[in-house]
């Protein structure tokens, strides 16, 4: 095909509209790198391999089943979890009984971490970002009712996977639920962990033995389980563009197959039982041509493999709208951004969906809240009619140009990762991290900047913003009886039988044994989360993060206007004068919430913006958290918390810093606060509080003001 | 709000960690109070220093100084002793801020109640890391902490500053794939005490080995820098902790050899008097730019100069006899 005949034409004619200024003005560069052009013709699309398949048939572009959401739409599986077992049992029925078609398991941080509930570490964690899960009774109640040979459960674990996931088959053992007839999905991708969430418990290495052992496990015992979840949620939500998500996702994929085909299993007893999991943002057509992207990425990959079953080289995921796009400012537009992003997931062929609750920049969705963004789904599958065709974009030429940009350019980075070794050991050189955190870096200058545009923070801001609906907050007492459980537990089991099984589960650990096999009758024994996790940590020890930090990035994405950024510089500079040293700041974050982001961002920006800047380790106590500070000694202290911690936690920091002489160190808070704790943090002594989307200059601005006036006035 | 020199001073004695903070702020301090107030604070407590081993530990980028300090240090606490780690930052963006993640590294002896680890930003000035952390050192010593670590990134100058204030100076290297100098200067290995090659641990404990052989060569090629000790190469895993307790061996082996023959003494001498001479010069460089008078010949004299208008040794003597007027 060449050139359409009016293309010329058309060029003439939008010259003309523009006023003699050339076309190539309209070009636009994505965050990905692309040039995305204003007009996209059948020329485009000459030699694409990715255009003109079909839906069901390799390379899978147009969806991974035949018939897609004409047969059957996707599946509305909204993640939840949040105090004790019983309140989220109670929420799961409401939920299926308004629609819900599956269940996900939110976990809070500290099952995650594999702490039990009494665990010293873990005090400001209980039940906030997730349901408190420490043995096996409360899996009972958390699936009281719930029929689990009937019902597909997803469950967002890695860390204590071996725990959870043996606690989910007992407690379906004593419903009478017989193995090979569970359904559902255990995230269980804990090379992600690595990179940005952080819920890891032990090193790499044992890491991966433990996702093997469930592969095999289950291929064996459960064949409708899907064993892993390859997440790039995570990933977009730390701040990594759809080409980043893409790549790096397909290069984890890969490096669990290899994984798997190493420790002898055949590809197609477990490639077919592989599930991903993609996060979608606000760039609309970007994130519908990441999916189909992906899709042709992983046949093309698995392919190398040689499998038989077709299966095996298809990529089926879930999907979830972007956290990180919700916005604590005006926050009922998140209902509208949540929809776009649905509608994204939906034209690129999800296979199931998780749509946000407009208030998660806040605090936990409430029944209200989650009800919104459950309909949100059930009005795109019922009322709009978009089901009735299958990939009704596909042969678009900008979709399909944008597809195979992206298949193009993730694949670069994914040969790139195969160079280094596979994704383990590129992960152990801190290339993917460092990728991701100059993405974010980049990503939050240009919103400073007012580049990317988000209505209600950098742009049409409201004068006063008010919280006109109820927000759901996690009671205290959560911890106490979570603790009231474990004793109860632990006072009526059998001790010598939970001392044997965890033995033995320790030997397994140290031999070859399968550790979930072995982790059965020590859940059945009644041994707790923490116990189990304890016995393999003493094998295997547990992880310590290296954290790198970028520099530079957030300031060269500065091009625009300078000014914001200019003048917290040279009032830094002007500190320096006068008080001999750059303002000082400790960024840290408390408590087992892992999301480093942020904290990373800002501490990345503030350098930048001529802070010295301190990053403490992830997972500090107050106590630790101060200490630093002290040895430090900083001006301030800039506490990150976005797992619902921080009425806790930062007030416990600053009575700590007053323990040991450091009442005069400044203490902010940063995350996702919601507005009504503020006068709370500030009663405790918190000085400045900056929520979701607080633009960097801003809260540099304010933070260098506090400084001001206690030492230049 | 600077609290008198008394304050500081039975801080630091008692031990108190907000105390021996706020001290070193001072020394680091770019303001003349600060700094007079810190030399007066240095000079009281002059005599509480010199118990400490002082040890200087310097490596490429990615050779694990971090993680190896952290397993070395914590090792140390556990036998008893008080660690101090001043580890030198130099990642410093334009705007002159820094990044100082370090103790990202060390999150064990971070929260060691045994152990005092302040990261100090380099601001750029590499003459002036010296200073700094010499002083800074003596105030730890002061403070108790009987091992000293100083932590410098192996690729720029000033590592020899940090060779010239340690007893031992140890360079960690890892196995590298055939760039076996890996852009560590030679200047380093020559003042290296002991080098150690790191992450000896899987599949890379034999590679590990290779280097070792290979690093033991080049020191042989090398003039030892003292006739009573000869440089060794050992091999450690930080994440393994192995190979951690021979260093410490080879550390104290140093000490009683170097102790006994009395070179110790005389080289702890030699440092306080080159120290002094540094001061000097460093002194009188500042004396002679900061007069008046030859601030404002200089601009005129190096225009002539490079307009040929007077030769350099004529300018140049022209500007020295100013100061002798």
């Amino acid at each position: 095909m060449s050139e359409h005949p009016n293309l010329s034409k058309w060029t003439e004619l939008a010259e003309k509209q523009m006023k003699g200024k050339s076309l190539e003005t309209l070009d636009w560069t994505t965050p990905e790198g692309i040039k995305v052009k204003p007009l996209y013709t059948a020329e485009d699309l000459e030699d694409m391999e990715s255009v003109n398949t079909l839906p069901g048939m390799e390379p899978y572009v147009r969806g991974p089943m035949a018939t897609m959401y004409a047969g059957r739409p996707w599946t509305i599986r909204q993640y939840a979890g949040f105090s004790t077992a019983k309140e989220s049992n109670a929420f799961y029925h409401k939920a299926l009984a308004a629609g819900q078609k599956g269940l996900s398991v939110a976990f809070d941080l500290a099952t995650h971490r594999g702490y039990d509930s009494d665990h010293p570490r873990v005090a400001g964690d209980i039940g906030k970002a997730g349901v408190a899960i420490d043995s096996v009774e409360d899996m009972k109640i958390l699936f009281d009712g719930i029929p689990l040979d009937q019902m597909s459960v997803s469950m967002t674990m890695n860390g204590a996977v071996i725990p959870i996931l043996a606690g989910y088959i007992v407690a379906a053992e004593e419903q009478g639920v017989k193995h090979e007839q569970l359904s559902g999905t255990i995230q269980n991708d804990i090379l992600k962990e690595y990179l940005t969430r952080n819920t890891y418990i032990y090193p790499p290495e044992p890491s991966m033995r433990i996702i093997s052992d469930i592969m095999s496990f289950c291929s064996s015992n459960m064949p409708r389980y899907n064993t892993i979840s390859i997440s790039g949620y995570h990933m977009m939500e730390a701040g990594a563009n759809s080409v980043l998500q893409t790549a790096f996702t397909i290069a984890d994929g890969i490096e669990y197959v290899k994984a798997a085909l190493k420790s002898g299993m055949d590809i197609d007893t477990f490639a077919p039982r592989l599930s991903f999991f993609f996060g979608i943002g606000m760039n609309f057509f970007m994130d519908i041509a990441m999916l189909r992207a992906a899709r042709f990425l992983w046949h093309r990959a698995m392919s190398g493999f040689n499998p038989k079953n077709p299966k095996s080289s298809m990529l089926r995921t879930h999907c979830q709208t972007s956290g990180w796009s919700l916005t604590e400012q005006d926050p009922y537009n998140n209902v509208i951004r949540t929809t776009m992003e649905a509608l994204s997931a939906v034209l690129g062929g999800t296979q199931s969906l998780h749509t946000n609750s407009f208030d998660e920049a806040i605090g936990l969705p409430t029944d209200f809240s989650a009800r919104i963004a459950r309909n949100t789904q059930i009005i795109i599958q019922d009322e709009s009619n978009i089901t009735k065709v299958i990939d009704p974009l596909g042969g678009s030429y900008y979709l399909e140009s944008l597809t195979s940009a992206i298949i193009d350019e993730a694949q670069k980075i994914i040969d790139e990762i195969e160079e280094l070794g596979g994704m383990a050991k590129a992960i152990e050189s801190g290339m993917p991290k460092m990728r991701i955190e100059e993405s974010a870096a980049r990503k939050q200058a240009r919103i400073d900047q007012g580049l990317d545009v988000i209505v209600g923070v950098n742009k049409y801001q409201l004068a006063n913003e008010k919280i006109d609906f109820e927000i759901r907050e996690v009671p205290a007492s959560v911890r106490d009886e979570q603790i009231a459980r474990i004793k109860e537990i632990k006072s009526t089991r059998d001790q010598a039988a939970v001392d044997k099984a965890l033995a033995d589960l320790r030997t397994a650990a140290e031999g070859g044994g399968n550790l979930l096999e072995a982790a059965l009758p020590a859940v059945r024994a009644r041994a707790t989360v923490g116990e189990i996790s304890d016995a393999m940590e003493a094998v295997f020890g547990r992880f310590v993060a290296t954290t790198r930090c970028i520099s530079g990035a957030y300031s060269s994405e500065f091009v625009a206007d300078t000014r914001a950024i200019d003048n917290i510089k040279n009032r830094t500079n002007a500190f320096f004068d006068k008080q001999g040293r750059r303002p000082r700041m400790l960024v840290t974050k408390m408590g087992q919430d892992g999301h480093d982001r942020g904290f990373k961002v800002v501490a990345s920006a503030y350098a930048d913006l001529g802070f010295d800047v301190d990053i403490s380790p992830m997972f500090q106590t107050p106590a630790e958290a101060a200490k630093m500070a002290i040895e430090n000694d900083v001006h301030v202290v800039g506490a990150s918390s976005l797992a619902a911690g921080h009425k806790s936690l930062i007030p416990e920091l600053i009575n700590e810093l007053k323990k040991i002489g450091g009442e005069d160190i400044i203490v902010v808070a940063g995350g996702v606060i919601p507005p009504m704790d503020y006068d709370f943090l500030y009663e405790a002594g918190v000085k400045a509080v900056f929520g979701p989307g607080t633009p960097i200059p801003d809260s540099a601005d304010k933070t260098l003001r506090l400084l001001e006036e206690k030492y230049l006035s | 709000m600077l609290k008198s020199a008394e304050v500081y001073v039975d801080g630091v004695k008692n031990g108190n960690r907000l105390m021996l903070a706020r001290t070193i702020t001072l020394i680091e301090s770019a303001l003349p109070a600060h700094q007079e107030l810190a030399r007066e604070i240095v000079d009281r407590l002059l005599p509480e220093t010199g118990k400490g081993v002082r040890l200087g530990i310097t490596g490429v980028p990615g050779a694990g100084k971090s993680t190896f300090i952290e397993s070395f240090g914590t090792m140390l606490t556990g036998l008893g002793h008080k660690v101090a780690v001043l580890a030198i930052d130099p990642s410093s963006s334009r705007s002159g801020g820094s990044i100082l993640g370090d103790k990202t590294r060390m999150e064990k002896l971070a929260i060691n109640p045994d152990a005092f680890i302040r990261p100090s930003p380099s601001g750029g000035t590499l003459g002036g890391v010296g200073r700094k952390t010499r002083e800074t050192m003596l105030v730890c010593e002061a403070a108790g902490y009987d091992v000293v670590i100083i932590e410098t990134v192996g690729v720029g100058q000033s590592e020899t500053t940090v060779a010239s204030m340690v007893d031992f100076f140890l360079v960690l290297m890892i196995a590298g794939a055939g760039d076996e100098l890996q852009g560590i200067k030679k200047g380093v290995l020559e003042v290296a005490d002991t080098i150690v090659i790191n992450k000896a641990d899987g599949d890379n404990i034999q590679r590990a080995e290779i280097a070792r052989k290979e690093y033991e060569t080049a020191l042989h090629m090398l003039m030892p820098a003292s006739p009573n000790w000869s440089p060794r190469v050992l091999t450690c895993s930080s994440t393994q902790s192995t190979g951690i307790d021979t260093i410490w061996n080879t550390v104290l082996d140093h000490r009683n050899k170097l102790t006994q023959c009395g070179e110790m003494a005389f080289k702890r001498k030699e440092q306080a008097l080159e120290w002094m001479s540094f001061l000097l010069d460093e002194g009188l460089r500042a004396w002679f730019y900061n007069n008046p008078e030859i601030k404002k010949l200089l601009p005129t004299l190096k225009h002539d100069v490079e307009n040929r208008n007077t030769s350099p040794t004529a300018a140049a003597d022209l500007l020295l006899k100013i100061l002798t007027q």
